[in-house]
Protein backbone atom coordinates (compact mmCIF):
# COMPACT_ATOMS: atom_id res chain seq x y z
CA UNK A 1 0.00 0.00 0.00
CA UNK A 2 2.82 2.36 0.89
CA UNK A 3 4.38 1.83 -2.51
CA UNK A 4 1.04 2.19 -4.23
CA UNK A 5 0.11 5.50 -2.73
CA UNK A 6 2.69 7.58 -4.65
CA UNK A 7 1.54 6.02 -7.91
CA UNK A 8 -2.08 6.82 -7.16
CA UNK A 9 -1.02 10.37 -6.39
CA UNK A 10 0.91 10.52 -9.64
CA UNK A 11 -2.12 9.36 -11.59
CA UNK A 12 -4.31 11.79 -9.73
CA UNK A 13 -1.93 14.59 -10.61
CA UNK A 14 -2.08 13.52 -14.24
CA UNK A 15 -5.88 13.67 -14.18
CA UNK A 16 -5.90 17.02 -12.41
CA UNK A 17 -3.50 18.56 -14.93
CA UNK A 18 -5.59 17.20 -17.78
CA UNK A 19 -8.94 18.34 -16.43
CA UNK A 20 -8.28 21.55 -14.48
CA UNK A 21 -7.99 23.83 -17.54
CA UNK A 22 -11.55 22.87 -18.46
CA UNK A 23 -12.85 23.27 -14.92
CA UNK A 24 -11.40 26.73 -14.47
CA UNK A 25 -12.81 27.68 -17.86
CA UNK A 26 -16.28 26.75 -16.63
CA UNK A 27 -15.65 28.78 -13.49
CA UNK A 28 -14.41 31.74 -15.52
CA UNK A 29 -17.50 31.60 -17.71
CA UNK A 30 -19.68 32.30 -14.69
CA UNK A 31 -17.71 35.25 -13.36
CA UNK A 32 -17.57 38.96 -13.98
CA UNK A 33 -14.39 40.40 -15.45
CA UNK A 34 -13.52 41.77 -12.03
CA UNK A 35 -14.02 38.46 -10.26
CA UNK A 36 -11.84 36.78 -12.85
CA UNK A 37 -8.65 38.36 -11.60
CA UNK A 38 -9.44 37.74 -7.95
CA UNK A 39 -8.45 34.10 -8.00
CA UNK A 40 -8.59 31.14 -10.33
CA UNK A 41 -10.52 28.79 -8.10
CA UNK A 42 -12.66 31.36 -6.37
CA UNK A 43 -16.38 30.92 -6.91
CA UNK A 44 -18.35 33.77 -8.43
CA UNK A 45 -20.53 35.64 -5.99
CA UNK A 46 -23.45 35.15 -8.29
CA UNK A 47 -23.20 32.96 -11.42
CA UNK A 48 -23.19 35.28 -14.44
CA UNK A 49 -25.49 33.29 -16.72
CA UNK A 50 -25.67 36.38 -18.85
CA UNK A 51 -22.22 35.49 -20.25
CA UNK A 52 -23.88 32.50 -21.90
CA UNK A 53 -26.70 34.58 -23.27
CA UNK A 54 -24.17 36.97 -24.76
CA UNK A 55 -22.11 34.18 -26.28
CA UNK A 56 -25.21 32.46 -27.58
CA UNK A 57 -26.99 35.52 -28.99
CA UNK A 58 -24.45 38.31 -29.56
CA UNK A 59 -21.66 35.92 -30.44
CA UNK A 60 -23.88 33.96 -32.86
CA UNK A 61 -23.16 30.70 -31.08
CA UNK A 62 -26.74 29.65 -31.70
CA UNK A 63 -25.99 29.75 -35.42
CA UNK A 64 -22.62 27.97 -35.08
CA UNK A 65 -24.15 25.30 -32.89
CA UNK A 66 -26.95 24.53 -35.33
CA UNK A 67 -24.50 24.50 -38.23
CA UNK A 68 -22.24 22.10 -36.34
CA UNK A 69 -25.17 19.79 -35.69
CA UNK A 70 -26.37 19.89 -39.30
CA UNK A 71 -22.89 19.27 -40.66
CA UNK A 72 -22.24 16.47 -38.17
CA UNK A 73 -25.43 14.63 -39.18
CA UNK A 74 -24.92 15.49 -42.83
CA UNK A 75 -21.51 13.87 -42.70
CA UNK A 76 -21.99 10.99 -40.28
CA UNK A 77 -25.16 9.41 -41.70
CA UNK A 78 -24.20 9.35 -45.41
CA UNK A 79 -20.64 8.34 -44.51
CA UNK A 80 -21.95 5.39 -42.54
CA UNK A 81 -24.25 4.27 -45.34
CA UNK A 82 -21.53 4.56 -48.00
CA UNK A 83 -18.93 2.88 -45.77
CA UNK A 84 -21.29 -0.03 -45.13
CA UNK A 85 -21.89 -0.44 -48.84
CA UNK A 86 -18.23 -0.31 -49.82
CA UNK A 87 -17.14 -2.43 -46.86
CA UNK A 88 -19.78 -4.98 -47.85
CA UNK A 89 -18.49 -5.09 -51.43
CA UNK A 90 -14.98 -5.86 -50.23
CA UNK A 91 -16.02 -8.35 -47.57
CA UNK A 92 -18.52 -10.40 -49.57
CA UNK A 93 -17.56 -10.28 -53.25
CA UNK A 94 -14.71 -11.31 -55.45
CA UNK A 95 -14.32 -9.11 -58.48
CA UNK A 96 -11.86 -7.78 -60.94
CA UNK A 97 -9.84 -4.82 -59.68
CA UNK A 98 -10.81 -5.50 -56.08
CA UNK A 99 -7.43 -4.88 -54.51
CA UNK A 100 -6.66 -1.93 -56.79
CA UNK A 101 -9.87 -0.16 -55.76
CA UNK A 102 -9.25 -1.04 -52.13
CA UNK A 103 -5.76 0.48 -52.20
CA UNK A 104 -7.10 3.51 -54.04
CA UNK A 105 -9.65 4.17 -51.29
CA UNK A 106 -7.12 3.53 -48.53
CA UNK A 107 -4.74 6.14 -49.94
CA UNK A 108 -6.96 8.63 -48.17
CA UNK A 109 -5.48 7.43 -44.87
CA UNK A 110 -2.08 8.88 -45.65
CA UNK A 111 -3.17 12.14 -47.25
CA UNK A 112 -3.49 15.04 -44.81
CA UNK A 113 -6.22 17.61 -45.41
CA UNK A 114 -3.47 20.19 -45.92
CA UNK A 115 -2.59 18.41 -49.16
CA UNK A 116 -5.97 19.12 -50.74
CA UNK A 117 -7.54 22.04 -48.96
CA UNK A 118 -6.31 24.74 -51.34
CA UNK A 119 -7.73 23.16 -54.53
CA UNK A 120 -10.87 22.29 -52.56
CA UNK A 121 -11.45 26.00 -52.13
CA UNK A 122 -11.31 26.56 -55.90
CA UNK A 123 -13.33 23.43 -56.64
CA UNK A 124 -16.07 24.70 -54.33
CA UNK A 125 -15.84 28.11 -55.95
CA UNK A 126 -16.33 26.63 -59.42
CA UNK A 127 -19.26 24.60 -58.13
CA UNK A 128 -20.76 27.71 -56.53
CA UNK A 129 -20.68 26.05 -53.12
CA UNK A 130 -18.41 28.45 -51.23
CA UNK A 131 -20.09 29.78 -48.13
CA UNK A 132 -22.51 26.93 -47.76
CA UNK A 133 -22.77 23.89 -45.55
CA UNK A 134 -22.29 21.70 -48.63
CA UNK A 135 -18.69 22.91 -48.79
CA UNK A 136 -18.19 21.32 -45.37
CA UNK A 137 -20.30 18.20 -45.84
CA UNK A 138 -19.16 16.83 -49.19
CA UNK A 139 -15.38 16.88 -48.59
CA UNK A 140 -15.78 15.41 -45.13
CA UNK A 141 -17.83 12.52 -46.46
CA UNK A 142 -15.00 11.93 -48.92
CA UNK A 143 -12.43 12.06 -46.15
CA UNK A 144 -14.44 9.50 -44.16
CA UNK A 145 -14.45 6.89 -46.91
CA UNK A 146 -10.98 5.44 -46.28
CA UNK A 147 -11.32 4.64 -42.61
CA UNK A 148 -15.00 3.76 -42.98
CA UNK A 149 -14.39 1.26 -45.75
CA UNK A 150 -11.49 -0.31 -43.89
CA UNK A 151 -13.44 -0.74 -40.66
CA UNK A 152 -16.68 -1.97 -42.22
CA UNK A 153 -14.85 -4.46 -44.40
CA UNK A 154 -13.32 -5.85 -41.22
CA UNK A 155 -16.69 -5.84 -39.48
CA UNK A 156 -18.51 -7.65 -42.28
CA UNK A 157 -15.69 -10.15 -42.83
CA UNK A 158 -16.29 -11.29 -39.28
CA UNK A 159 -19.89 -12.31 -39.98
CA UNK A 160 -20.03 -16.12 -40.41
CA UNK A 161 -20.76 -17.15 -44.00
CA UNK A 162 -23.46 -19.63 -42.96
CA UNK A 163 -25.69 -16.86 -41.66
CA UNK A 164 -25.53 -15.12 -45.02
CA UNK A 165 -26.04 -18.30 -47.01
CA UNK A 166 -29.07 -19.22 -44.94
CA UNK A 167 -30.74 -15.92 -45.66
CA UNK A 168 -29.84 -16.06 -49.35
CA UNK A 169 -31.56 -19.48 -49.48
CA UNK A 170 -34.57 -17.78 -47.92
CA UNK A 171 -34.61 -15.54 -50.96
CA UNK A 172 -33.05 -12.41 -49.50
CA UNK A 173 -31.30 -10.23 -52.06
CA UNK A 174 -27.89 -8.80 -51.36
CA UNK A 175 -29.33 -5.40 -50.41
CA UNK A 176 -31.52 -6.98 -47.76
CA UNK A 177 -28.68 -9.21 -46.56
CA UNK A 178 -26.59 -6.08 -46.05
CA UNK A 179 -29.12 -4.05 -44.09
CA UNK A 180 -31.19 -6.72 -42.36
CA UNK A 181 -28.58 -9.35 -41.57
CA UNK A 182 -25.08 -7.89 -41.69
CA UNK A 183 -25.74 -4.38 -40.42
CA UNK A 184 -27.36 -5.44 -37.12
CA UNK A 185 -24.58 -7.95 -36.50
CA UNK A 186 -21.93 -5.28 -37.04
CA UNK A 187 -23.57 -2.84 -34.66
CA UNK A 188 -20.58 -2.42 -32.31
CA UNK A 189 -18.40 -1.40 -35.27
CA UNK A 190 -21.10 0.92 -36.56
CA UNK A 191 -21.30 2.55 -33.14
CA UNK A 192 -17.57 3.12 -32.92
CA UNK A 193 -17.44 4.39 -36.48
CA UNK A 194 -20.25 6.89 -35.94
CA UNK A 195 -18.48 8.25 -32.87
CA UNK A 196 -15.24 8.65 -34.84
CA UNK A 197 -16.99 10.39 -37.70
CA UNK A 198 -18.81 12.61 -35.25
CA UNK A 199 -15.68 13.70 -33.37
CA UNK A 200 -13.70 14.32 -36.56
CA UNK A 201 -16.50 16.40 -38.03
CA UNK A 202 -17.34 18.29 -34.84
CA UNK A 203 -13.68 19.25 -34.37
CA UNK A 204 -12.80 20.06 -37.99
CA UNK A 205 -11.27 23.49 -38.24
CA UNK A 206 -9.07 23.95 -41.30
CA UNK A 207 -11.72 23.08 -43.87
CA UNK A 208 -14.42 25.50 -42.67
CA UNK A 209 -11.77 28.16 -42.09
CA UNK A 210 -10.74 27.94 -45.74
CA UNK A 211 -14.00 27.37 -47.61
CA UNK A 212 -16.41 29.53 -45.62
CA UNK A 213 -15.81 33.21 -45.07
CA UNK A 214 -19.40 34.10 -44.22
CA UNK A 215 -19.98 33.48 -40.49
CA UNK A 216 -23.55 32.42 -41.30
CA UNK A 217 -22.16 29.09 -42.45
CA UNK A 218 -19.52 28.55 -39.82
CA UNK A 219 -19.31 25.74 -37.31
CA UNK A 220 -18.30 25.99 -33.66
CA UNK A 221 -14.47 25.79 -33.83
CA UNK A 222 -14.08 28.63 -36.33
CA UNK A 223 -16.89 30.45 -34.57
CA UNK A 224 -14.90 30.32 -31.35
CA UNK A 225 -11.89 31.76 -33.16
CA UNK A 226 -13.90 34.70 -34.57
CA UNK A 227 -15.26 35.19 -31.15
CA UNK A 228 -11.91 35.27 -29.43
CA UNK A 229 -10.67 37.83 -31.94
CA UNK A 230 -13.69 40.05 -31.41
CA UNK A 231 -13.82 39.93 -27.62
CA UNK A 232 -10.14 39.60 -26.80
CA UNK A 233 -10.53 41.27 -23.45
CA UNK A 234 -13.84 39.75 -22.43
CA UNK A 235 -12.57 36.44 -21.07
CA UNK A 236 -15.78 35.36 -19.29
CA UNK A 237 -17.83 35.49 -22.49
CA UNK A 238 -15.09 33.70 -24.45
CA UNK A 239 -14.96 31.10 -21.68
CA UNK A 240 -18.73 30.68 -21.98
CA UNK A 241 -18.30 30.10 -25.71
CA UNK A 242 -15.57 27.54 -25.04
CA UNK A 243 -17.79 25.78 -22.51
CA UNK A 244 -20.62 25.58 -25.05
CA UNK A 245 -18.21 23.59 -27.24
CA UNK A 246 -16.56 21.25 -24.77
CA UNK A 247 -19.45 20.45 -22.45
CA UNK A 248 -21.54 18.52 -25.02
CA UNK A 249 -18.37 16.83 -26.23
CA UNK A 250 -17.49 15.78 -22.69
CA UNK A 251 -20.99 14.40 -22.13
CA UNK A 252 -20.81 12.35 -25.34
CA UNK A 253 -17.36 11.16 -24.31
CA UNK A 254 -18.44 10.09 -20.83
CA UNK A 255 -21.49 8.28 -22.20
CA UNK A 256 -19.55 6.33 -24.82
CA UNK A 257 -16.18 6.31 -23.15
CA UNK A 258 -15.24 2.73 -23.88
CA UNK A 259 -16.11 2.73 -27.58
CA UNK A 260 -14.57 6.12 -28.01
CA UNK A 261 -11.22 5.27 -26.48
CA UNK A 262 -11.19 2.01 -28.39
CA UNK A 263 -12.08 3.74 -31.63
CA UNK A 264 -9.66 6.59 -31.23
CA UNK A 265 -6.77 4.35 -30.37
CA UNK A 266 -7.61 2.13 -33.36
CA UNK A 267 -8.53 5.08 -35.53
CA UNK A 268 -5.22 6.64 -34.58
CA UNK A 269 -3.88 4.99 -37.70
CA UNK A 270 -6.08 7.35 -39.69
CA UNK A 271 -3.02 9.51 -40.29
CA UNK B 1 -31.34 14.25 -46.29
CA UNK B 2 -32.09 12.74 -49.68
CA UNK B 3 -28.69 11.17 -50.16
CA UNK B 4 -28.89 9.45 -46.82
CA UNK B 5 -29.85 6.09 -48.18
CA UNK B 6 -29.22 6.31 -51.91
CA UNK B 7 -31.06 3.03 -52.41
CA UNK B 8 -31.74 3.58 -56.14
CA UNK B 9 -28.69 1.76 -57.44
CA UNK B 10 -28.70 -1.35 -55.37
CA UNK B 11 -32.38 -1.86 -54.70
CA UNK B 12 -32.76 -1.90 -58.45
CA UNK B 13 -30.40 -4.82 -58.48
CA UNK B 14 -32.50 -6.69 -56.02
CA UNK B 15 -35.78 -6.13 -57.85
CA UNK B 16 -34.63 -7.06 -61.33
CA UNK B 17 -32.67 -10.04 -60.14
CA UNK B 18 -35.21 -12.57 -61.37
CA UNK B 19 -34.48 -13.46 -65.04
CA UNK B 20 -31.50 -15.79 -65.28
CA UNK B 21 -29.55 -14.06 -68.04
CA UNK B 22 -29.80 -10.59 -66.55
CA UNK B 23 -29.04 -11.91 -63.16
CA UNK B 24 -25.58 -13.14 -64.04
CA UNK B 25 -24.71 -9.76 -65.52
CA UNK B 26 -26.15 -7.90 -62.58
CA UNK B 27 -24.55 -10.28 -60.15
CA UNK B 28 -21.23 -9.41 -61.68
CA UNK B 29 -22.01 -5.71 -61.56
CA UNK B 30 -23.23 -5.85 -57.97
CA UNK B 31 -19.97 -5.21 -56.11
CA UNK B 32 -19.22 -2.28 -58.39
CA UNK B 33 -22.64 -0.79 -57.74
CA UNK B 34 -22.01 -1.03 -54.01
CA UNK B 35 -18.69 0.72 -54.43
CA UNK B 36 -19.87 3.37 -56.84
CA UNK B 37 -21.11 6.06 -54.44
CA UNK B 38 -18.04 5.81 -52.19
CA UNK B 39 -15.67 5.90 -55.15
CA UNK B 40 -17.45 8.84 -56.77
CA UNK B 41 -17.42 10.98 -53.62
CA UNK B 42 -13.86 10.01 -52.79
CA UNK B 43 -12.67 10.80 -56.29
CA UNK B 44 -14.49 14.10 -56.63
CA UNK B 45 -13.58 15.59 -53.26
CA UNK B 46 -10.35 13.87 -52.39
CA UNK B 47 -8.45 12.41 -55.34
CA UNK B 48 -9.20 15.25 -57.74
CA UNK B 49 -8.16 17.98 -55.27
CA UNK B 50 -4.96 16.08 -54.42
CA UNK B 51 -4.16 15.87 -58.12
CA UNK B 52 -5.05 19.55 -58.28
CA UNK B 53 -2.53 20.34 -55.57
CA UNK B 54 0.21 18.63 -57.53
CA UNK B 55 -0.80 20.29 -60.78
CA UNK B 56 -1.19 23.79 -59.38
CA UNK B 57 2.17 23.49 -57.61
CA UNK B 58 3.78 23.55 -61.07
CA UNK B 59 2.15 26.85 -61.95
CA UNK B 60 2.25 30.49 -61.06
CA UNK B 61 -1.29 31.41 -60.14
CA UNK B 62 -2.96 34.21 -58.23
CA UNK B 63 -6.13 32.18 -57.75
CA UNK B 64 -8.38 34.66 -59.50
CA UNK B 65 -9.30 33.07 -62.84
CA UNK B 66 -8.43 29.62 -64.11
CA UNK B 67 -7.20 31.23 -67.34
CA UNK B 68 -4.43 32.92 -65.37
CA UNK B 69 -2.67 29.60 -64.70
CA UNK B 70 0.87 29.72 -66.01
CA UNK B 71 3.11 26.66 -66.10
CA UNK B 72 6.45 27.31 -64.42
CA UNK B 73 7.79 23.82 -63.83
CA UNK B 74 9.52 23.35 -60.50
CA UNK B 75 10.03 27.06 -59.86
CA UNK B 76 7.80 27.07 -56.79
CA UNK B 77 9.82 24.28 -55.22
CA UNK B 78 13.06 26.08 -56.02
CA UNK B 79 11.60 29.23 -54.48
CA UNK B 80 10.63 27.35 -51.35
CA UNK B 81 13.95 25.59 -50.90
CA UNK B 82 15.84 28.84 -51.31
CA UNK B 83 13.59 30.85 -49.01
CA UNK B 84 14.54 31.53 -45.42
CA UNK B 85 10.90 31.70 -44.44
CA UNK B 86 10.30 28.14 -45.61
CA UNK B 87 13.24 26.72 -43.70
CA UNK B 88 12.30 28.63 -40.58
CA UNK B 89 8.76 27.25 -40.74
CA UNK B 90 10.08 23.72 -41.26
CA UNK B 91 12.52 24.18 -38.38
CA UNK B 92 9.66 25.18 -36.11
CA UNK B 93 7.86 21.96 -36.98
CA UNK B 94 11.02 20.04 -36.16
CA UNK B 95 11.35 21.80 -32.80
CA UNK B 96 7.79 20.71 -31.99
CA UNK B 97 8.60 17.02 -32.54
CA UNK B 98 10.22 16.27 -29.16
CA UNK B 99 7.36 18.09 -27.43
CA UNK B 100 4.59 16.39 -29.38
CA UNK B 101 6.20 12.94 -29.61
CA UNK B 102 8.78 12.13 -26.95
CA UNK B 103 7.49 14.07 -23.97
CA UNK B 104 3.94 12.66 -23.95
CA UNK B 105 5.29 9.15 -24.63
CA UNK B 106 7.52 9.34 -21.55
CA UNK B 107 4.80 10.98 -19.45
CA UNK B 108 2.36 8.26 -20.47
CA UNK B 109 4.74 5.33 -20.21
CA UNK B 110 5.97 5.90 -16.67
CA UNK B 111 2.59 5.71 -14.87
CA UNK B 112 1.47 2.90 -17.18
CA UNK B 113 4.46 0.81 -16.14
CA UNK B 114 4.01 1.58 -12.45
CA UNK B 115 0.31 0.77 -12.55
CA UNK B 116 1.07 -2.59 -14.10
CA UNK B 117 3.93 -3.41 -11.75
CA UNK B 118 2.04 -2.64 -8.60
CA UNK B 119 -1.13 -4.22 -10.00
CA UNK B 120 -3.13 -1.14 -9.15
CA UNK B 121 -6.88 -1.43 -9.25
CA UNK B 122 -9.03 1.24 -10.76
CA UNK B 123 -6.51 2.27 -13.39
CA UNK B 124 -9.42 2.46 -15.78
CA UNK B 125 -11.06 5.02 -13.59
CA UNK B 126 -8.28 7.46 -14.40
CA UNK B 127 -8.52 6.88 -18.13
CA UNK B 128 -11.49 9.11 -18.81
CA UNK B 129 -9.94 12.16 -17.19
CA UNK B 130 -6.56 11.59 -18.77
CA UNK B 131 -8.01 11.02 -22.21
CA UNK B 132 -10.30 14.05 -22.20
CA UNK B 133 -7.96 16.66 -23.76
CA UNK B 134 -7.28 14.33 -26.69
CA UNK B 135 -10.87 14.51 -27.98
CA UNK B 136 -11.11 18.31 -27.81
CA UNK B 137 -10.82 20.51 -30.90
CA UNK B 138 -7.42 22.19 -31.26
CA UNK B 139 -8.97 25.64 -31.43
CA UNK B 140 -10.68 25.13 -28.11
CA UNK B 141 -7.42 23.95 -26.55
CA UNK B 142 -5.74 27.02 -28.00
CA UNK B 143 -8.36 29.44 -26.74
CA UNK B 144 -8.36 27.92 -23.24
CA UNK B 145 -4.57 27.96 -22.90
CA UNK B 146 -4.30 31.42 -24.34
CA UNK B 147 -6.40 32.66 -21.50
CA UNK B 148 -4.62 30.56 -18.86
CA UNK B 149 -1.26 31.84 -20.06
CA UNK B 150 -2.35 35.44 -20.50
CA UNK B 151 0.55 37.48 -19.09
CA UNK B 152 -1.64 40.05 -17.35
CA UNK B 153 -4.60 38.24 -15.83
CA UNK B 154 -4.02 34.57 -16.69
CA UNK B 155 -3.98 32.09 -13.80
CA UNK B 156 -0.44 30.86 -14.47
CA UNK B 157 1.31 34.18 -14.23
CA UNK B 158 -0.81 35.51 -11.38
CA UNK B 159 0.09 32.36 -9.45
CA UNK B 160 3.76 32.77 -10.31
CA UNK B 161 3.68 36.38 -9.19
CA UNK B 162 2.05 35.41 -5.93
CA UNK B 163 4.81 32.85 -5.42
CA UNK B 164 7.36 35.61 -5.72
CA UNK B 165 8.45 35.49 -9.36
CA UNK B 166 8.64 39.18 -10.17
CA UNK B 167 8.43 39.04 -13.95
CA UNK B 168 7.40 35.70 -15.40
CA UNK B 169 7.66 35.39 -19.19
CA UNK B 170 4.66 36.28 -21.31
CA UNK B 171 4.74 32.70 -22.70
CA UNK B 172 2.87 32.75 -26.01
CA UNK B 173 3.86 36.37 -26.63
CA UNK B 174 7.53 35.85 -25.83
CA UNK B 175 10.06 35.42 -28.64
CA UNK B 176 11.97 32.71 -26.78
CA UNK B 177 9.12 30.95 -25.02
CA UNK B 178 6.34 30.97 -27.62
CA UNK B 179 7.39 27.85 -29.53
CA UNK B 180 8.21 25.68 -26.49
CA UNK B 181 4.94 26.80 -24.93
CA UNK B 182 3.01 25.65 -27.99
CA UNK B 183 4.97 22.41 -27.74
CA UNK B 184 4.00 21.96 -24.10
CA UNK B 185 0.35 22.52 -24.94
CA UNK B 186 0.68 19.74 -27.52
CA UNK B 187 2.30 17.45 -24.95
CA UNK B 188 -0.47 18.23 -22.49
CA UNK B 189 -3.11 17.22 -25.02
CA UNK B 190 -1.41 13.91 -25.86
CA UNK B 191 0.00 12.30 -22.73
CA UNK B 192 -3.30 10.79 -21.63
CA UNK B 193 -3.72 9.21 -25.05
CA UNK B 194 -0.26 7.63 -24.71
CA UNK B 195 -1.04 6.39 -21.20
CA UNK B 196 -4.26 4.72 -22.29
CA UNK B 197 -2.59 2.99 -25.23
CA UNK B 198 0.33 1.81 -23.10
CA UNK B 199 -1.87 0.51 -20.28
CA UNK B 200 -3.84 -1.55 -22.78
CA UNK B 201 -0.65 -2.74 -24.43
CA UNK B 202 1.08 -3.85 -21.24
CA UNK B 203 -1.91 -5.97 -20.30
CA UNK B 204 -1.39 -7.96 -23.48
CA UNK B 205 2.20 -8.86 -22.61
CA UNK B 206 2.21 -12.49 -21.38
CA UNK B 207 2.81 -12.70 -17.66
CA UNK B 208 5.36 -15.53 -17.98
CA UNK B 209 7.73 -13.09 -19.64
CA UNK B 210 7.70 -11.00 -16.49
CA UNK B 211 8.03 -14.06 -14.28
CA UNK B 212 10.96 -15.33 -16.31
CA UNK B 213 12.65 -11.95 -16.09
CA UNK B 214 12.13 -11.89 -12.34
CA UNK B 215 13.55 -15.42 -11.97
CA UNK B 216 16.60 -14.14 -13.84
CA UNK B 217 16.84 -11.46 -11.18
CA UNK B 218 15.92 -8.54 -13.42
CA UNK B 219 15.42 -5.24 -11.66
CA UNK B 220 12.94 -2.52 -12.54
CA UNK B 221 14.94 -0.99 -15.39
CA UNK B 222 16.04 -4.32 -16.76
CA UNK B 223 12.47 -5.55 -16.84
CA UNK B 224 11.41 -2.35 -18.58
CA UNK B 225 14.13 -2.73 -21.18
CA UNK B 226 13.85 -6.46 -21.81
CA UNK B 227 10.13 -7.14 -21.43
CA UNK B 228 7.95 -4.04 -21.37
CA UNK B 229 9.43 -1.88 -24.11
CA UNK B 230 9.75 -4.71 -26.67
CA UNK B 231 6.22 -5.81 -25.76
CA UNK B 232 4.91 -2.33 -26.44
CA UNK B 233 6.48 -2.06 -29.87
CA UNK B 234 3.15 -1.88 -31.67
CA UNK B 235 1.75 0.78 -29.33
CA UNK B 236 4.98 2.75 -29.61
CA UNK B 237 4.73 2.69 -33.37
CA UNK B 238 1.18 4.07 -33.20
CA UNK B 239 1.99 6.74 -30.61
CA UNK B 240 5.12 7.89 -32.38
CA UNK B 241 3.70 8.01 -35.87
CA UNK B 242 0.41 9.64 -34.85
CA UNK B 243 2.06 12.33 -32.77
CA UNK B 244 4.78 12.88 -35.33
CA UNK B 245 2.12 13.56 -37.91
CA UNK B 246 0.43 15.96 -35.48
CA UNK B 247 3.71 17.84 -35.06
CA UNK B 248 4.25 18.11 -38.81
CA UNK B 249 0.72 19.27 -39.54
CA UNK B 250 0.33 21.46 -36.47
CA UNK B 251 -2.16 24.17 -37.31
CA UNK B 252 -5.30 24.48 -35.17
CA UNK B 253 -3.68 25.17 -31.80
CA UNK B 254 -1.18 27.58 -33.29
CA UNK B 255 -3.80 29.44 -35.30
CA UNK B 256 -5.80 29.95 -32.11
CA UNK B 257 -2.89 30.88 -29.83
CA UNK B 258 -0.15 32.77 -31.63
CA UNK B 259 -1.17 32.73 -35.29
CA UNK B 260 2.52 32.29 -36.06
CA UNK B 261 3.78 35.10 -33.86
CA UNK B 262 5.46 36.84 -32.23
CA UNK B 263 7.28 37.78 -35.41
CA UNK B 264 7.31 34.43 -37.16
CA UNK B 265 8.56 32.49 -34.15
CA UNK B 266 5.74 29.94 -34.29
CA UNK B 267 5.06 29.99 -38.01
CA UNK B 268 4.84 26.35 -39.08
CA UNK B 269 4.51 24.83 -42.55
CA UNK B 270 0.72 24.49 -42.53
CA UNK B 271 0.27 28.11 -41.50
CA UNK B 272 2.87 29.29 -44.01
CA UNK B 273 1.07 27.32 -46.72
CA UNK B 274 -2.34 28.86 -45.98
CA UNK B 275 -0.90 32.37 -45.68
CA UNK B 276 1.01 32.02 -48.95
CA UNK B 277 -2.02 30.78 -50.86
CA UNK B 278 -4.77 32.97 -49.47
CA UNK B 279 -3.12 36.07 -48.00
CA UNK B 280 -0.21 36.53 -50.39
CA UNK B 281 -2.24 35.14 -53.34
CA UNK B 282 0.61 32.87 -54.34
CA UNK B 283 -1.53 29.80 -54.85
CA UNK B 284 1.07 27.87 -56.84
CA UNK B 285 3.65 28.42 -54.13
CA UNK B 286 1.19 27.46 -51.39
CA UNK B 287 0.36 24.17 -53.09
CA UNK B 288 4.06 23.41 -53.52
CA UNK B 289 4.41 23.69 -49.75
CA UNK B 290 1.37 21.43 -49.38
CA UNK B 291 3.12 18.81 -51.50
CA UNK B 292 6.31 19.09 -49.46
CA UNK B 293 4.29 18.76 -46.26
CA UNK B 294 2.44 15.70 -47.50
CA UNK B 295 5.60 13.98 -48.75
CA UNK B 296 7.42 14.75 -45.51
CA UNK B 297 4.55 13.34 -43.45
CA UNK B 298 4.47 10.20 -45.52
CA UNK B 299 8.23 9.63 -45.44
CA UNK B 300 8.57 10.17 -41.70
CA UNK B 301 5.63 7.98 -40.79
CA UNK B 302 6.93 5.18 -43.00
CA UNK B 303 10.30 5.63 -41.32
CA UNK B 304 8.79 5.35 -37.84
CA UNK B 305 6.79 2.26 -38.75
CA UNK B 306 9.93 0.70 -40.26
CA UNK B 307 11.96 1.48 -37.21
CA UNK B 308 9.60 -0.38 -34.97
CA UNK B 309 8.98 -3.25 -37.33
CA UNK B 310 12.64 -4.01 -38.00
CA UNK B 311 13.22 -5.02 -34.41
CA UNK B 312 10.56 -7.65 -34.88
CA UNK B 313 12.61 -9.95 -37.07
Amino acid sequence: MIRRLPVYLLLMLGVVVAVVPFLITILASLKTTVELVQGVFSLPEEPQWDNYRRAWVDGNFDRFFINSLVVAFGVVVPSLVLSCMSGYAFARYRFRGKSAIFIYLLLGLVVPLQALVIPLFYLMREMGLLDSLWALILPQIAMSMSFGTLLMREAFSGVPGEIVEASVLDGAGSWRVLWEIMFPLARPFVGTLSLMFFIWTWNEFLLPLVVNVDPTFQTLPVGLLFFQQRWTSDIPVTAAGATIIFLPLTVVFLLFQRQMIEGLTQGAIKG
Amino acid sequence: MEDVTRPDVASGVHDVAQPVVQRSFLARAEPYLYLLPAVIVFTAFMAVPVAGTMAISLTDWDGIALSGLEFVGLDNYVDAFTSDEFWRALWHNIVLIPFFVLLPAVLGLLPAVLVHQLKLRGARFFQAGLFLPYIMPGVLIGVVWRWILNPVFGPVNSTLKRLGFESPPSWLGDFTWALPTVGLIGAWAAYGFCYVLFVAGIQKIPNDLYEAARLDGAGFWEELKVVTLPGLRREMAVVFSVNLILALRAFDVIRATTNGGPGDETQVLALYMINSAFNANRVGYGTAIAVVLAVLTLLLSVLVLRLFRDNDD
